[in-house]
C-alpha cells in the first residue's frame, strides 16, 4: 500500500544573474515520480548534482515545486506554515547529513530531542519519550545535558536519529546519514537504522552517493541521474544486473562492502 | 507569492523615497513653527507680532492654506524646477542654491583630488613591493589615523596652525586659489586616508591571487600587471568610494562653516539657524540628490570596470589571509584610553559652568589648561564634555544596535531605508531633525541614530544569511519550528554578539559625529560642555587662547585614534 507518493515533480532554479536580466533556468528535477510503501527501505543513489537532495527537500515540504504533486496517505503535501504541516511532520521525519551542524549548538541533547515533540504537539510525556528515543539509539541518560560540541560525530548522528524517531514517524528521510562518519561508526549507525526499522516498521529513504551503504540497508534502489530516476528496482536485482550505464558506473565506483553488509 | 517577493525590494525603495520627500516637503508643518512669525522676526527684528501683521504675511506668501495643499504646491513646484521663495529675502531660492552648489562642488572636487593623491601615496609602497614579488602587507597606522580625524577638527587645527600661526594661507573667504588649499586639505585628508587604506588592503589581497604569478611568468610588464591589479581591486571598492564622497558632502558643511566659504553647506546651515524653511528644504533636497547621484555613478563605474567578468561568473575568489594579532596591537588603544581616563579623572571634580577665572586666563596652577572666553575652566569643560559626549554616543550606539538588528533581520524590506541612509551623512540628517524640532542634544542623538544603524543592519543581514544556510536552521521547519520562533532560538543568539562588538567599535565614531553636530550648532545648546560645542565656543579666541582650542582638538584626536585602533584590532 502506498504511503507517500510523488508525481511528475519538476524543480528549477534561476541560473547566474546577467546584467539587467535573469539567467536561464536550470532544471534540477525533470519530472520525477515515485511511490513508497509503509515499512519499505529505499535507497536513492546518484552522483552529486543528480537532484537527489532536492528530491528529498521536496519530500520534506521544504522546497516549492514548479510542477507535480506529493501525496501522503492521499493528502497533498506542500510547503506551508508549521500548523498546516504538523500532521505530516509527525509522520515523516528527517536525519541530516552533517550531524553536528544540524544540531542547534546552544541546546542540550535533552532540549534537542524534546523540541519536535513540543513543537509538533505530539501526545506524550516529552521527557520520557526523549529518553526512550535516546535509549533506542544506544545513548543513556548521561548524554541528556551535553551540548553538540561535546559529542563525537557518531554520537551526534545518534542524537539526530533519536530526535527524528521521537515523534514515532512512519517514514525517515535520511540524507547521506553516514557519509561524514568513519568506517566503524558507519556500520553502527546503519545497524541502528536497520534495528529501528525492523522493530517499529519504520520506512526509510536513504540518499547516498555510495551504493555500498545503501546495499547494506535497503530493499529497493532508485538511481538518479541529471534530474531523472533512471532505474527503480529491488536492491538484489540491481546489484546482480545493473541495466542503466550510469548504475554500472556507480557500482564500479563503490568501495568494497563494509562490515555492515 | 513569488511575485510579491520580487516586488518587495522595489516597493521598499519607492516607499522610502516617498517618505523622504514627504518628510522634507512637510518640514514647515512638522516643525510646528509659525512661518509667518519666522518671517516677521527676520524682516522686522523684534517687533511684536500682531495677529493682523501675521495674517497679512501669510496671505502674501500663500501660506494660509493647510499642509497638504502646500505640500502639493511644493511638489508641483519641484516638477517645474521651482524650489520656492525664501521666507527671509523674499526671492526665489533656486539661483542662490545653484551658485552655492557650484562653490561646494569645486571644493569637493579639490578635496577629492587631495584624497586621491593621499590614497596613491599610501598604497604606493604596497604596489611597489607587490610588483617586485615581495610579500605585500597592508599596513598603515598613518592612514588609520588620518581616516579618523573628523573634518571639522582638522579645519579648526589647520586654521590655527597654517592660517593664524604661520599665516601661509588666508583664514577665510573664497576669492582665489589660495583660499581653496586649507579647506580642500581638511576635507580630503580623512577620505584620502580611508581610501588609501581600503585600496592598500585590496591591492595586497589581489597580489595574493594566483594569476599574478601566471602573468609574471608569461612576461607581462610591471606596468601592465599594475594596471590589471588596479582594475581587479577597484570594483569591489566602488561602493565604499561612493560612500566616502557622500561623507565628504557632509564634511563639506563643517569645512565651509569654519572657513566661511559661501557653499551649499553654509547656506543650508544659515537657513537652518534663520528658520528659513524653503531655503532649508531646497538645500537638503539638493544635498540628498547629490549623494544619491554619487552612489549611482559609483555603481555604474563598478559595473563598467567589471565588464564581462560580472556575468560570466569569472571573478577569482578572494583569499582570506589571517593576520596574527600581536600583543603590541593593544598598546595604542590602551594608552589612548588611559590618557582619556586621566583627563576625565583630573577634570571631573572641577566646575565646568561657573565663570570663576578671568576671560581667556593663561594656564597656571589654578586652571591647568587655562580658561575659555567666559572664564570657565577648560580642563573641567573638556572632562565633563568627555562624559556627556561619550554618554550620548553610548545611547546612540545601543539604539542603533537595536534598529540595526531589527532591520538586518528583514534585509529585503529594509533595502530602501538602508540605501537612503547610506546616502545621508549625519550632518544632513541632523539638518532635517533640527528643522523639525530645533537644535538639542536629543535631536543630535536622533540624527546620528538615524544613520548609524545602517552598517549594523548590513552586518546583521550578512550574518543572518550565513546562519540561515546552516543545516540546523534550514531543517528547523521539519521539527515544527516556525520562522518567528527561529529568531530567538537560533538567529539572534548567533548574530547578537558579533553585531554588539561591531556596534561598540563604532562608539568613538558616533561620539565624533555628535561632536561635529555640536560644533555646527545642530546639537546640545550652550552652556552644555559637549566637545564640539567647546571647540566652536573657543574658535573665535583662537589667537589669544590656543589651548582652549587645542585641548578639545586633542581629545577628539585621541577619540579618533581609539576608534581606529580598536576597529583594526577587530579585523584581525
Amino acid at each position: 500500500m502506498t504511503f507517500l507518493s510523488a508525481r511528475d515533480l519538476t524543480v528549477s532554479y534561476p541560473g547566474p544573474r546577467r546584467f539587467l536580466s535573469r539567467g536561464p533556468l536550470s532544471q534540477v528535477l525533470k519530472g520525477v515520480s515515485l511511490s513508497l510503501a509503509r515499512g519499505e527501505r529505499v535507497g536513492l543513489v546518484g552522483v552529486s548534482g543528480s537532484g537527489k537532495s532536492t528530491l528529498l527537500r521536496c519530500l520534506l515540504a521544504l522546497e516549492q515545486v514548479q510542477g507535480g504533486q506529493i501525496l501522503c496517505e492521499g493528502r497533498p503535501v506542500e510547503p506551508g506554515s508549521v500548523s498546516a504541516l504538523r500532521w505530516y511532520r509527525r509522520l515523516v521525519q528527517y536525519v541530516p547529513q552533517d550531524p553536528i551542524a544540524s544540531l542547534e549548538p546552544r541546546m542540550t541533547v535533552a532540549q534537542l530531542v524534546t523540541e519536535p515533540l513540543l513543537r509538533l504537539r505530539v501526545d506524550c510525556t516529552p521527557a520520557r519519550r526523549a529518553e526512550e528515543a535516546l535509549d533506542s539509539v544506544g545513548l543513556d541518560h548521561r548524554f541528556l545535558m551535553r551540548r553538540p560540541d561535546e559529542l563525537s560525530g557518531g554520537q551526534a548522528q545518534r542524537v539526530a536519529i533519536a530526535r527524528a524517531i521521537a515523534t514515532r514517524p512512519a517514514f525517515l528521510l535520511t540524507d547521506e546519514p553516514v557519509s561524514g562518519l568513519d568506517m566503524t561508526v558507519r556500520a553502527q549507525v546503519v545497524q541502528v537504522l536497520r534495528d529501528l526499522s525492523e522493530a517499529h516498521g519504520t520506512g526509510i529513504v536513504m540518499v547516498s552517493h555510495d551504493i555500498s551503504v545503501v546495499a547494506a540497508l535497503c530493499h529497493r534502489a532508485l538511481v538518479m541521474e541529471a534530474g531523472r530516476i533512471v532505474e527503480d528496482r529491488p536492491m538484489a536485482d540491481l546489484l546482480r544486473d545493473p541495466q542503466h550505464p550510469h548504475t554500472r558506473d556507480l557500482l564500479n565506483a563503490a568501495p568494497p562492502m563494509t562490515a555492515a553488509a | 507569492m513569488h511575485h510579491l517577493d520580487r516586488l518587495i525590494p522595489a516597493l521598499s525603495r519607492g516607499v522610502t523615497l516617498l517618505a523622504v520627500m514627504l518628510l522634507v516637503g512637510l518640514l514647515p508643518w512638522i516643525s510646528g513653527r509659525d512661518p509667518a512669525a519666522s518671517i516677521l522676526r527676520a524682516r522686522m527684528g523684534d517687533q511684536n507680532p500682531t495677529p493682523e501683521t501675521l495674517a497679512a504675511i501669510r496671505e502674501q506668501l500663500g501660506l494660509a492654506s493647510g499642509p497638504w495643499e502646500h505640500l502639493t504646491q511644493w511638489l508641483g513646484g519641484l516638477l517645474r524646477c521651482d524650489l520656492g521663495t525664501s521666507w527671509i529675502s523674499g526671492t526665489p531660492v533656486l539661483p542662490g542654491i545653484i551658485q552655492a552648489l557650484g562653490v561646494s562642488l569645486t571644493l569637493m572636487a579639490a578635496a577629492f583630488g587631495v584624497a586621491l593623491l593621499i590614497a596613491v601615496l599610501l598604497c604606493w609602497p604596497t604596489m611597489h613591493r607587490g610588483l617586485r614579488g615581495r610579500d605585500t602587507r597592508s599596513s598603515g597606522a598613518m592612514a588609520a589615523t588620518l581616516t579618523a580625524m573628523p573634518e571639522f577638527m582638522l579645519s579648526a587645527l589647520f586654521l590655527v596652525v597654517f592660517a593664524i600661526w604661520f599665516g601661509w594661507f588666508p583664514p577665510y573667504g573664497w576669492q582665489g586659489p589660495q583660499h581653496i588649499v586649507l579647506p580642500a586639505l581638511a576635507l580630503g585628508l580623512p577620505g584620502g586616508g580611508l581610501l588609501g587604506r581600503l585600496l592598500t588592503n585590496a591591492i595586497a589581497a589581489t597580489f595574493h591571487e594566483r594569476w599574478i604569478a601566471t602573468w609574471a611568468v608569461a612576461g607581462f610588464t610591471r606596468g601592465e600587471i599594475a594596471r590589471a591589479v588596479l582594475r581587479r581591486s577597484l570594483p569591489a571598492l566602488m561602493p565604499q568610494i561612493g560612500m566616502i564622497i557622500v561623507a565628504m558632502t557632509g564634511g563639506a558643511i563643517a569645512v565651509e562653516q569654519v572657513f566661511s566659504i559661501p557653499g551649499l553647506g553654509r547656506a543650508v546651515l544659515g537657513a537652518a539657524s534663520a528658520q528659513d524653511l524653503p531655503a532649508l528644504q531646497a538645500g537638503i533636497l539638493i544635498l540628498l540628490l547629490n549623494a544619491l547621484m554619487i552612489g549611482v555613478v559609483a555603481n555604474l563605474i563598478r559595473l563598467a570596470l567589471l565588464g564581462r567578468a560580472l556575468h560570466m561568473g569569472a571573478l577569482p575568489v578572494p583569499q582570506v589571509h589571517a593576520v596574527h594579532a600581536s600583543r603590541r596591537a593593544w598598546l595604542v588603544p590602551c594608552t589612548v584610553l588611559l590618557i582619556l581616563l586621566v583627563l576625565v579623572a583630573a577634570g571631573l571634580p572641577r566646575d565646568p559652568f561657573t565663570s570663576q577665572f578671568i576671560r581667556l586666563q593663561a594656564p597656571g596652577l589654578e586652571a591647568p589648561l587655562g580658561a575659555d572666553g567666559l572664564g570657565r575652566d577648560v580642563l573641567a569643560r573638556v572632562a565633563h564634555g568627555a562624559v556627556s559626549t561619550i554618554g550620548m554616543a553610548l545611547i546612540v550606539t545601543l539604539v542603533s544596535l537595536v534598529i540595526g538588528l531589527g532591520m538586518g533581520l528583514m534585509p529585503r524590506l529594509a533595502l530602501g531605508p538602508t540605501e537612503v541612509t547610506k546616502a545621508t551623512p549625519p550632518t544632513i540628517a541632523a539638518l532635517i531633525v533640527v528643522a523639525a524640532m530645533g537644535p538639542s542634544a536629543t535631536g543630535a542623538m536622533i540624527a546620528v541614530c538615524a544613520v548609524a544603524w545602517a552598517p549594523l543592519a548590513a552586518h546583521t543581514a550578512a550574518l543572518v544569511s550565513e546562519v540561515r544556510a546552516q543545516p540546523h536552521v534550514w531543517l528547523a521547519p521539519v521539527l515544527g519550528v516556525g520562522p518567528l520562533r527561529l529568531i530567538p532560538r537560533s538567529i539572534l543568539p548567533a548574530v547578537f554578539w558579533p553585531v554588539l562588538r561591531h556596534a561598540m567599535l563604532r562608539l568613538p565614531g558616533n561620539a565624533l559625529a555628535l561632536a561635529a553636530l555640536g560644533f555646527l550648532g545642530l546639537g546640545p545648546r550652550p552652556p552644555s560642555s559637549e566637545w564640539g560645542l567647546i571647540l566652536a565656543d573657543a574658535l573665535p579666541y583662537v589667537e589669544r587662547a590656543p589651548l582652549a582650542v587645542l585641548t578639545p582638538v586633542a581629545a577628539l584626536a585621541l577619540m579618533s585614534v581609539l576608534g581606529v585602533s580598536l576597529a583594526s584590532l577587530a579585523r584581525r
